[in-house]
Order: structure tokens, then C-alpha cells, then sequence
């Protein structure tokens, strides 16, 4: 058992529960808040939504343990958005804030179930002062799941809080319309929104296996070197998702999520440096990643929804190994580097070497990853495109990666693309390189011919597979037909 | 408009959307503030159990709290067909740490009851296992750590029967029909243009965002009360009775908020009520059946899967001459309501156009997947796919615009269907149509995009080249599809149902609406509201909604079909008609709104049922599938623009047109959701949802990889309300909420078409599939290597 304290919606609390036990189940199991709804246990659907902090997160992937010293603020907490504001009315009215009064004149809650969660998700994104931009509003929700309302009057609804906030008519919660005193009780023989002595013992639906949380990297070491098997993680976002699913509990987790050393972004002579613990929000929001580094960006912002790019890391994207991994094509193509680390030192690891097999990698058991290191090479482009089942909370079919730097040609006449990279993921069981492809454009004008050739080539190479999300031979031709586009969009013919 | 048109009026709700939200992610355009139809709704009844959904207060079945309730779990089958020879209990386990309950320990009949007996609470030892996950045993515990190990203990001996996967190879037939109007071959003899198509729709998953769920609670008295997630209270109270061998007055049915159910909680929750009470009977204390997302995925019901063969006949100015039709449904593995389901697809086959020599012929079949059951259309969107696109290619083929060939041919007032119904005034099939047309543009986008096709084909390399992309990344098309729907239950289903709905004046004053009818979010409790205050002339807040619970309400029958504002607000209507005759008679004729306080402290609570009674002049005769199918039909037409991708084939829908006919729009904002949230369900039916079947397994059964859409995949949607009053009922409804599913999906396919040149008969339209059409048989057109894909392929 871990003693975990956080503000919640403005007020302190302290749970003494398992570490890795779910931020929801801790919310409505041990502390009867069942305003946060649980939809599907692996982060898919959005309905648990939480603001942890600023950020918005799926509660079900967030293990309580990496909430302690944080704020969490959750649907009951809305309407008193500055923490002062009373709940209830004099008549014992619930009040509304504005963005929950837009829902409900809009029309924006139909059976309810992912409102929750989808206020939660619009609320981040009005804190951090989003606006009445319809595309900027449908992205800040993609990670919430709604089946009735196709969306229409949810996006006018947050649109219509923001525009509100903007002219000032924010005004305090007012009461909520059209409710009595006497609507209707919940069955008699239920007692609401109080867990009873059984439920707050019980273990939840998920395994919960001891873990640690160090605040050093020394501190982490010493464990790592200390015996046992531990199953680091970062966000816990792809754990969390395992265990749900049934997988092995793994012996012991080592949680990294306070290790501040692994943190940020940093330039040394000629190498960007991204500390393993930086989520994909981070680095979206990074001034140099989104200089030096844009493609990465570009991948960072595919990668599931906004709850998930708040806590899913660079280093659980390489160190989960998926060949779906959005990260790693793109590191694949930069010619990065992961450095290693543990109690017998630290090395360095080339992408290329990095993952060995099917979720497999070069990691040690008693190694961290610690960083990405990626050579700044100038005049170097790189373009990435992924294909994936949607457009959002999307696993991709294909991705596809490309580098090149332009320079004079063998025969020195016309410009040609020298220190070509063609690296793909879901194509094979790691991320690859397409050795073909890049042979035939290494030193090479991208001409149409060249183009084509290099399609042909990296189709004639790959040899992915029939699998729930796409089919061997789509994502053969539409690994070709996009190196093609990128191609030619990089050409200008 | 004809004479009988006169009561129609075509009420579009204004929409400031188009344009003050933005149009497209290029192009970000800041809402001027105050130009945001904030308040709109003012004037409009609020949602009533809005409030408590916003902030959280609502209690849907697992936020109840039952001190002492142990936790259930249901034991399922592995295999898609086999004979259960035993299930043994690992005996180092301590059984009494928990409850088993198998086939033997059912009280009553072990039958999920419904249409036909064929399906069993639990498979009993010796029957035999139908379909994958199907039910076998069940385990209740005090906890779930307690309960998880008890699942791993219990082992279960089969012996593996070979299982009926393909539909058109099944032979076991649930139900079938045969319609034939008027000389089939002469039809097609005459015809100067014929057009022939196989259409396949596959299973679909209503993917409420709560899962299944439901708590029994064993009473005193030997019976059990059950709250849970569902749409038909009577439904589940039925099954109880029957399953647990009690009289129904002592089992009891109360719904919780319920978080979405679009048919995928019209029948299904009677098993998970049945398995949570004879688990709380056996363990003597609550028990909670609360699905997890996979286990819903894996088990419960989906829209029944489809194989349309279509022939019809035109004249060379487009007009229909004959149809023939072959109609073929996947039921799964138990009737459920397939039969009924069916006799929908038939109805609707033709679509709504008049023709005077039809042939249907339509068989629903078993096989070994999980059952399929009720979603949002009942069959409607099977039979329209490939109805529509008959039409869309008979445009085609006779070189007439898609709406013009729809026109020349839609239902009009006096028409006659296949089953010899007359159709009387509310036909809107036109109206509808022609707003479609007009709101989107459609003539003008079409011919837009003919001309980008045009300018794109002169440059680019064929759009099945294997590898060359073309110059144009992204090709356009634009697509139209007209629907008609059966308002309520099919023949004779409402008069058997007789429903009944109350309302009473109590003692305060204040007006109760007693129905069985339950609120999944469509909004029915403030229709309801909003109909009775309006037909006693009284303030809304004076009306109150009573729970749905089967010790309260009356049985108004299931909340399906789009019955829900039309028949059982009828008889609410009808209801407060009475009710206020009765209280102004008796107060000398005072208006009902002054007089109800005094009125009811004088006489105390009055209360006024009304049980349904037969349209008059509306006969079906079910032995002969003659007669009038429907009392009325609801109309709807839908436009969708897709963007396809070139490189990709992925499919973008950005904005769908939809125009539904619900004979009067009793809510603008509540109807609007009804119409957005199903053009997009239907969006998704065309596009991406998609269950992947491996032996009779659900491949995709969890949410990464069963996909509905996100935010950024639903298209802009622009919803136009008609209405052509029913005259049948006093305030004209005539069901809204499966019009728009039957519509955008053929509207989808059509607009691919537009796009790139392909009939994609097939849903999803899926890249996958339109990249192997556009690319011939072999897949991807690209010389396979030998070694690496041979296993990969068929």
C-alpha cells in the first residue's frame, strides 16, 4: 500500500491504496466520486477523463501513485472552477458553469455517459484559453468518444464557452434550470455516492503489483541493482493497457514518472538531446524539437488523443517496441541514438541496433533508457506520414519516414539527395529501414523516374503481413505510393 | 403540392452553423463573440435530466451502491460450435468462497425469453455450445481478486462440432418471405436499361459508451429486483419471471440512467439481468453484473450482417419497371429478434419508389456467431444500401442526374407498395429530397466534381497505378440517397402490444407521467414533458416524469422502432386530452392550469390511462404479408461530400446534408441530436466500423481496434427537419430516431463513386477494399514476392 496525497478539485486528499491502482478506480471506488465514468479500460474512449494539473488524462491509464503531489480536478469539481465556488444553490440546486450550461442548451449531453469526460477534456482546453475554432475544438476532443450526438452541438457548445469567456460573460455558476427538489430518487435500496466498507476494500477489476517510485536516478539504480525484476515505466499508458487486457502482471514496476533527470530538451554541439520521460505534449510544445526536430513533432501529435500525448513518453514509445510505434520511424530516419543506463554505467545504442525483434529491444533488465540523442545534420529534410485506421486514437497501418540532404550530383551537374533515409513502421515485426529504396535514391536527382523506381523498390522489399488492422498488400502499396508522394511533394514536379 | 399535401410544412431550423463555424481546418475562422446561437435553445424545455448528467450526479448502474454486493462473472464458450461435456471445478480451490451457478440450478425455464425459445440462459452439460463466448456458467464473489481466480478454476470439457460460418451456406432458416407483385420478367422483358448488383453490409456494433450492466438484489419474499442499463423494462421483467419460475409480480425492474443503447439494449440486457439475479438468489445478497468492454464486445449482439442480389428494370426515360430481390440476413446463432428483423429488410427492400412488378425474396439464416440482434434502422440500412445504390447506378447507366432518377420515381400520395399498401397523406419523399438538393447544392457540387475528374484524368497515371501517385492528391465527390421508414412496430406489432401510459394529477397539483418508456438519451422525457404541458396548457415545471420502474409505471411497451414520441406520446397526449375534459368539466369549465391545485385537493389524485387501439382504416394481415405494413412512413434524404485520398484511399466524409421527416418536430434541439448522431452512426457503417470474423470470433473485440468515429472523422452535419403530420396520432409524430441511419451510408458509397470512378459494394468502404477494386484481383497489383506473402494471402 502506498500513501498517495493530491488536491482534489481544491480540497487535500490522502488515499492509502495499492500504487498501481487506477486514478478512476481510486476515484470512484475508494472515494465514491462516480461522476468520472469508466468506458473502456484502455484509454480508448475518453469517458474517464481527469485534469491532472493542466493537463487532460484518461484516468484509467493513470496509476495513483504518479498523481501524488498533484492536483486532480474532475466533473464535480467544474462548477466551482476556482475551488471557492459553492455546489449547490440555496435551494440545494446544483450549479453550472458556464461551459455545462452551453451543453445543456446546446444539446451537447444525450445519454450522458461520455459528458463527464468530454466537459473535462473542454475545460483543459478552455484553460489554456483555446478558442471558438471548430478544427482546434474537434482535435482537443478526439480523444472522447461520443456515439450519440455526431459531435455537431458539442463542438458549438464549447465553442459558444469560449466565445462567452471571450466577451466576459463568464459569469459565476448559475443554478441548474428545471430541476426540483423532488425529481426522482435513485432506487430506494441504493445509497449513492458513497462507497460502502466492501467496495472500499476491495481489489479492483486490474492487478496491482507492488511498485516503486524514485526520485533520483541514483535512487532507481540502486534498486535496478539490487535483484528482483522490475518493469519500469514511464506514463504507464501502454501497462496499464496490457493489464487490462489480461496480460502478466509483471513482478515489480519501477515507476520513473519523478525522475526529473530524464526530463526536457537540450542542445549540445550538434545533437538535440530528448530526456526519456518527455510526453508527446511536451514536445509539441518544444520551441527547439519544433525547429531542429519538426517531423518528430509532426509524428508526436499522431501519437492517440491529448490525454495520451499528456503522458505517453519518447522512451515508453521505444522502450514498448511496437512496430506501430509513431516515434520510431522518424528516430529511424534522424539516425538517433538511445542512450542506455544503469548501476554498471552507462552506453550508447544506435536506432538501428536498438530494437532487436517483436517487442523486444537492446534494453538490459537492470537498464533505463535514459535519453534520445539526434545528430543536427545541416541542410537535412525529413518528411513522415502515417496512415492509420483513423484520424485520431489511431494505430497506424503504415508509416512512413524519409531524410535526405540535398547536394551537387555525382556528375556535379544537377542537385541530388545524398544521406537518404527510408524507414517505415507496421511493415515488418521492428521499425525498419528500406536498404532498396534507399539505394536507388542515394546520390540520386528525385526525378519522376527516380520516384518511381524507389516506389518499386521498397514495394518489392517489404514483406508486412495480414493483420485486425490492415492487409499485407495494402500496406505494401501504400508504403510505395506515399514514399512516392513524398517524393515528389519534396521535388516540386 | 397536392391537396393532400396541404398539411405539410417543410419547418428547416435555421441553422447559423454553416456559417459561423469554420469551413475546413485550412481555413480557421474565429466565431465573432455573440454570433453563436448561445441560448438558443431559450424558450425550449432544457433536457430534463440534463443537469444531473453535467455534473456528474447521475447515477447509471455501476455508480449504485448495494453494501455487501459481491461481484459476477460469466463463464463463456471458446469455441464457435461444440457439445459441453462437463465443467469440473479444480477442487485445491475453496468453493465456498464464492457462488457457482450452472444450467442445473435454474429455478424456471432455461430460456432467454423472447420471440422463439431457442436460446438458453446457459448452455446446459450435454447441449450444445452455439457461438463463441456463449454463456456456460456463472460465478459470483465477494471480491474481484476472489473472483478472477475462480474463473481460472473452473474448467470446461467440450468436444468441437464443426461450426456454419457462411451465411449462404447455412441451412437452418430463422424466417423467410416472398412478396411478388404484379409480372416480374415482362418488367424486365420491357426494359430498356438494366442494372444488376450484390450488396454486402457487414456487422455493425451499436457501441453505446456504457456497457452492459445490471444489480440484483434479492427481496425478502423470495423474489429479486433488478436496476441496470436498458431500453425494455417489460422485456427483462418477462425473461425473469419466466427464467426464474416466479409470477412477475414478484421480480421488479428499475432502470438506471442508462448511457446509450441504439437496440444494443432491447434484448440483451434480459441475459445479464437473468445471470445477476440467479447469481443474488444463490448468493442471498446483491450482485453486480458489470460487463467490461471486451466481454461487451465479444458477446453481445450486432446489426445483422447482409447479401442483396438486385435486378431492375427501367425505361429508357428512368422509370422503374421491375425489381427483383434477394434478401439474405446472417442471424447468428439465435433467433433473438432476427425474425423481425427481417420482415423490416423485406419491407424496405425496394426502397421508397413505386414499381409495379416486384419480386422479394428474403431468408434470415443461422449460424455459429454470437446472435445478431436490434440496432438503430432494424434492418432499414441493410435493404437501403443496396435499394440506393441500385438507383445511384441506374443514374448512371441512364445518363440522368442521381436526384432526378429518385424523383421520377419516389413514392408519391396514392402509390401503391408491394404489399398492396395505399399510401395516404404524409408522404414526404419528394419534399425531402428536393431540400437535400437545394440545401447542398448538389446539382452544382456534382458538376464540379465531374469537371475535376475530367481535369484530373487527362494528367493523372490510372488511380489504380500500384506505385505512381498523380499529380492531385485528393479527389472529391459528392452523393445522394433517399430512404423511407416504417413509423413504429411492424403489421400488427402495436396492436398486440396494447400499450398503456398514465398520467396523474396528485394531490399537490403537480401532473405525473407514468410510461414504461425509458430515456437512453434520445430525450423521451422531455418530449414527454413538453407534449403533456402543452396539451393541459400548463408550465412545464408543473410536469413530472416517474422513474421507470416496473412497480410504478405501466407497461407502454419497448423503447425501439422510433415508437417512442409518436404511439406512446400519442397516448399521452391523448391522455392529458382526457384528463383536462375530465378537471375542467368538473370546475365549471375553468381552464385546467388554474384549476388543477384546487381541483386536486377537492378530489384528490385522478389519473387517466390510455391503452393503444388499432389506426383506423391501418390492416395488415400477417399470414398473407398483406396490407398496410406501417400506419405511416417517415421519409429522409441525405447529400454527403467525401474528399478521397489518391496515395491512400482513405475516405474523409466532410459534410453530410441530411434532411429527416418526422412528421412534427416536437423538440428542435432533441430532434437535431437524433439526426446528427445517426447520420454518423451511419457515417461510420459506411467508412470504418468494421467486425472482423476469425472462426466465428470477433477478432477486433476491444476498443483500439473496434473503431467508431472521433471528432475529427465525423463529418460537418447539417440537419433539416420536415414534417409531414401522421394523421393517426393527435400531434402527428411519426418516429424520428432511425430515419438518418438509413440514408448516409449509400449517400458515402455514392459520393466514393463520384470520386474516384468505383462501386464499392461492400460495407465499410474500407481503403483496403477500394484499393483492391481499383486494383484488380490480385490485391495490389504489384508482383507479390514470392516466400514473404504466399501465407498471407488467401
Amino acid at each position: 500500500m502506498t500513501v498517495v496525497r493530491f488536491l482534489l478539485n481544491g480540497e487535500p486528499v490522502e488515499v492509502d491504496v495499492p500504487g498501481m491502482r487506477r486514478l478512476l478506480d481510486v476515484l470512484r471506488e475508494d472515494l465514491g466520486m462516480t461522476g468520472t465514468k469508466e468506458g473502456c479500460g484502455e484509454g480508448e474512449c475518453g469517458a474517464c477523463t481527469v485534469i491532472v494539473d493542466s493537463g487532460p488524462v484518461v484516468s484509467c491509464l493513470v496509476p495513483v501513485c504518479q498523481v501524488d503531489g498533484h492536483t486532480v480536478r474532475t466533473v464535480e469539481g467544474l462548477a466551482q472552477a476556482d475551488g471557492s465556488g459553492p455546489l449547490v444553490d440555496d435551494a440545494g440546486r446544483p450549479m453550472l458553469a458556464p461551459l455545462q450550461r452551453a451543453f445543456l442548451e446546446l444539446g451537447a449531453a444525450q445519454c450522458g455517459i461520455c459528458t463527464p469526460g468530454m466537459l473535462m477534456a473542454a475545460a483543459a482546453y478552455l484553460d489554456v484559453g483555446g478558442g471558438p475554432d471548430e478544427a482546434a475544438i474537434r482535435t482537443a476532443i478526439a480523444g472522447n468518444l461520443c456515439r450519440c450526438t455526431g459531435y455537431t452541438k458539442i463542438v458549438e457548445a464549447i465553442a459558444a464557452a469560449a466565445v462567452g469567456r471571450h466577451v466576459g460573460a463568464s459569469e459565476a455558476a448559475a443554478p441548474a434550470p428545471g430541476r426540483r427538489a423532488t425529481a426522482p430518487s435513485p432506487p430506494p435500496a441504493a445509497e449513492a455516492g458513497a462507497a460502502s466498507a466492501e467496495g472500499a476494500a476491495a481489489p479492483t477489476a486490474l492487478a496491482e503489483p507492488p511498485v516503486a517510485s524514485p526520485r533520483t536516478l541514483a535512487e532507481a539504480y540502486d534498486l535496478l541493482g539490487g535483484g528482483g525484476t522490475w518493469r519500469p515505466v514511464a506514463g504507464a499508458t501502454d501497462l496499464l493497457v496490457e493489464l487490462d487486457a489480461g496480460g502478466e502482471p509483471p513482478e515489480q514496476v519501477l515507476d520513473l514518472w519523478r525522475l526529473r533527470e530524464l526530463r526536457g530538451i537540450s542542445l549540445e554541439p550538434r545533437t538535440l538531446v530528448i530526456g526519456a520521460l518527455t510526453t508527446y505534449s511536451e514536445l509539441q510544445r518544444s520551441s527547439l524539437a519544433t525547429e531542429i526536430v519538426p517531423a518528430l513533432v509532426e509524428a508526436a501529435a499522431t501519437v492517440g488523443a491529448v490525454q495520451i500525448q499528456h503522458r505517453g513518453t519518447i522512451g515508453g514509445n521505444l522502450a514498448t517496441a511496437s512496430p506501430a510505434g509513431d516515434m520510431l520511424p522518424v528516430l529511424l530516419a534522424l539516425d538517433a541514438e538511445v542512450v542506455l543506463g544503469g548501476p554498471r554505467g552507462e552506453r550508447v545504442v544506435p536506432m538501428g541496433d536498438f530494437h532487436v525483434g517483436y517487442r523486444r529491444t537492446a534494453r538490459e533488465p537492470d537498464e533505463l533508457i535514459l535519453r534520445v540523442r539526434v545528430p543536427i545534420v545541416p541542410g537535412r529534410e525529413v518528411r513522415f506520414r502515417k496512415v492509420g485506421t483513423r484520424k485520431a486514437q489511431a494505430i497506424s497501418k503504415v508509416s512512413v519516414a524519409l531524410a535526405w540532404r540535398a547536394g551537387p550530383g555525382d556528375d556535379g551537374a544537377e542537385v541530388a539527395w545524398h544521406g537518404v533515409r527510408v524507414a517505415l513502421g507496421s511493415v515488418a515485426p521492428v521499425p525498419i529501414r528500406a536498404a532498396a529504396a534507399e539505394a536507388v535514391l542515394e546520390g540520386s536527382a528525385p526525378s519522376a523516374a527516380v520516384a518511381e523506381r524507389a516506389a518499386l523498390a521498397l514495394a518489392d522489399e517489404l514483406a508486412p503481413i495480414d493483420d485486425v488492422r490492415s492487409t499485407a498488400g495494402y500496406r505494401r502499396t501504400t508504403a510505395a505510393r506515399v514514399l512516392h508522394r513524398l517524393i515528389r511533394d519534396a521535388a516540386g514536379w | 403540392m397536392t391537396e393532400d399535401d396541404k398539411g405539410m410544412t417543410d419547418r428547416s431550423v435555421e441553422r447559423p452553423r454553416g456559417r459561423t463555424l469554420v469551413d475546413g481546418p485550412a481555413a480557421p475562422v474565429v466565431v465573432a463573440p455573440g454570433t453563436l446561437p448561445v441560448g438558443r435553445a431559450s424558450g425550449l424545455p432544457l433536457r430534463e435530466e440534463g443537469p444531473a448528467k453535467l455534473t456528474g450526479e447521475a447515477l447509471y448502474a455501476d455508480d449504485l451502491v448495494f453494501p455487501g454486493a459481491w461481484y459476477g462473472a460469466t463463464v463463456r464458450s471458446t469455441q464457435a460450435r461444440a457439445r459441453l461435456l462437463g465443467i469440473d471445478r479444480d477442487e485445491t480451490f475453496a468453493w465456498d468462497r464464492v457462488v457457482v451457478v450452472t444450467a442445473d440450478d435454474i429455478p424456471g425455464e432455461n430460456v432467454v425469453s423472447l420471440i422463439d425459445d431457442d436460446q438458453p440462459i446457459l448452455v446446459p452439460v450435454g447441449g450444445e455450445i452455439r457461438h463463441h463466448a456463449e454463456p456456460l456458467a456463472l460465478i459470483a464473489a465477494p471480491d474481484r481478486a476472489t473472483l478472477a481466480e475462480a474463473t481460472t478454476r473452473l474448467r470446461v470439457r467440450t468436444e468441437a462440432l464443426p461450426p456454419v460460418l457462411d451465411p449462404l451456406a447455412a441451412t437452418e432458416i430463422i424466417s423467410e418471405h416472398d412478396i411478388v407483385v404484379g409480372d416480374v420478367e415482362a418488367g424486365f422483358a420491357a426494359a430498356a436499361v438494366v442494372v444488376e448488383g450484390t450488396y454486402h453490409t457487414g456487422h455493425q456494433e451499436q457501441l453505446y459508451i456504457e456497457p452492459q450492466a445490471m444489480i440484483a438484489v434479492p427481496e425478502p419474499d423470495g423474489g429479486v429486483t433488478v436496476h441496470g442499463s436498458l431500453q425494455c423494462p417489460f422485456y427483462v421483467l418477462a425473461a425473469l419471471a419466466r427464467g426464474l419460475g416466479e409470477p412477475v409480480e414478484r421480480v421488479r425492474v428499475v432502470q438506471a440512467v442508462t448511457g446509450g443503447g441504439f437496440g444494443g439494449k432491447e434484448e440483451y440486457p434480459s441475459m445479464v439481468a437473468l445471470h445477476a439475479a440467479l447469481l443474488a438468489l444463490a448468493a442471498h445478497r446483491p450482485v453486480r453484473m458489470i460487463y467490461g468492454r471486451h466481454e461487451d464486445l465479444a458477446a453481445t449482439t450486432k446489426r445483422h450482417p447482409s447479401i442483396a442480389h438486385h435486378r431492375s428494370a427501367f425505361t429508357a426515360d428512368g422509370t422503374l419497371l421491375a425489381q427483383d430481390i434477394d434478401l439474405i440476413l446472417d442471424g447468428g446463432a439465435y433467433a433473438t429478434l432476427t425474425s423481425v428483423v427481417l420482415s423490416r429488410a423485406t419491407l424496405h427492400a425496394g426502397g421508397p419508389y413505386r414499381c409495379p412488378n416486384v419480386r422479394i425474396r428474403s431468408r434470415a439464416v443461422r449460424t455459429n456467431t454470437p446472435p445478431n440482434g436490434a440496432f438503430r434502422g432494424f434492418g432499414a440500412p441493410q435493404a437501403h444500401f443496396g435499394a440506393e445504390l441500385q438507383m445511384s447506378k441506374a443514374a448512371e447507366a441512364l445518363g440522368l442526374s442521381p436526384a432526378e432518377v429518385r424523383r421520377r420515381n419516389a413514392y408519391r400520395i396514392g402509390d401503391t407498395t408491394p404489399t398492396g399498401q395505399v399510401l395516404r397523406p404524409s408522404v414526404a419523399a419528394e419534399t425531402v429530397l428536393a431540400r437535400a438538393v437545394e440545401a447542398s447544392g448538389f446539382e452544382a457540387v456534382r458538376t464540379r466534381t465531374a469537371e475535376a475528374r475530367a481535369r484530373a484524368s487527362a494528367t493523372a497515371p490510372d488511380p489504380g497505378d500500384p506505385v505512381r501517385t498523380g499529380p492531385v492528391r485528393v479527389a472529391e465527390g459528392v452523393g445522394l440517397a433517399l430512404a423511407w421508414h416504417g413509423a413504429g412496430f411492424t403489421g400488427t406489432g402495436e396492436v398486440k402490444l396494447a400499450s398503456v401510459a398514465a398520467l396523474e394529477l396528485g394531490e399537490d397539483g403537480r401532473v405525473r407521467v407514468l410510461a414504461g418508456s425509458t430515456e437512453i438519451g434520445q430525450g423521451s422525457r422531455t418530449v414527454f414533458r413538453t407534449l403533456v404541458a402543452e396539451a393541459l396548457g400548463v408550465e412545464l415545471d408543473v410536469i413530472d416524469v416517474a422513474p421507470v420502474d416496473t412497480a410504478i409505471v405501466p407497461d407502454s411497451g419497448p423503447t425501439v422502432a422510433s415508437r417512442t414520441t409518436m404511439v406512446v406520446g400519442g397516448l399521452l397526449v391523448r391522455a392529458a386530452g382526457e384528463l383536462r375534459r375530465l378537471v375542467e368539466e368538473r370546475n365549471g369549465g375553468r381552464p385546467f392550469a388554474r384549476v388543477r391545485v384546487e381541483d386536486a385537493r377537492r378530489h384528490g389524485p385522478t389519473r387517466v390511462d390510455r391503452r393503444f387501439e388499432a389506426y383506423p382504416g391501418v390492416h395488415f394481415d400477417d399470414e398473407a404479408y398483406r396490407g398496410d405494413a406501417y400506419p405511416t412512413y417517415g421519409w429522409a434524404a441525405a447529400v454527403a461530400d467525401v474528399a478521397v485520398d489518391l496515395d491512400t484511399f482513405e475516405v474523409d466524409v466532410r459534410s453530410v446534408t441530411a434532411v429527416d421527416d418526422a412528421g412534427r418536430v416536437v423538440h428542435p434541439v432533441l430532434a437535431e441530436g437524433q439526426v446528427e448522431g445517426g447520420t454518423l452512426q451511419a457515417v461510420g457503417y459506411a467508412t470504418i466500423e468494421e467486425i472482423k470474423v476469425e472462426d466465428g470470433r470477433y477478432r477486433n473485440d476491444r476498443l483500439a481496434t473496434c473503431l467508431i468515429p472521433t471528432s475529427l472523422d465525423a463529418p460537418r452535419i447539417t440537419a433539416i427537419m420536415v414534417e409531414a403530420p401522421f394523421s393517426g396520432e393527435p400531434h402527428g409524430a411519426k418516429g424520428l430516431g432511425e430515419l438518418p441511419m438509413d440514408v448516409a451510408a449509400p449517400a458515402v458509397v455514392a459520393a466514393i463513386h463520384d470520386a474516384v470512378g468505383i462501386w464499392v459494394d461492400r460495407i465499410p468502404a474500407t481503403p483496403e477494399r477500394i484499393l483492391e477494386q481499383l486494383l484488380g484481383a490480385a490485391g495490389d497489383g504489384l508482383d507479390a514476392p514470392a516466400e514473404a506473402d504466399a501465407e498471407a494471402r488467401p
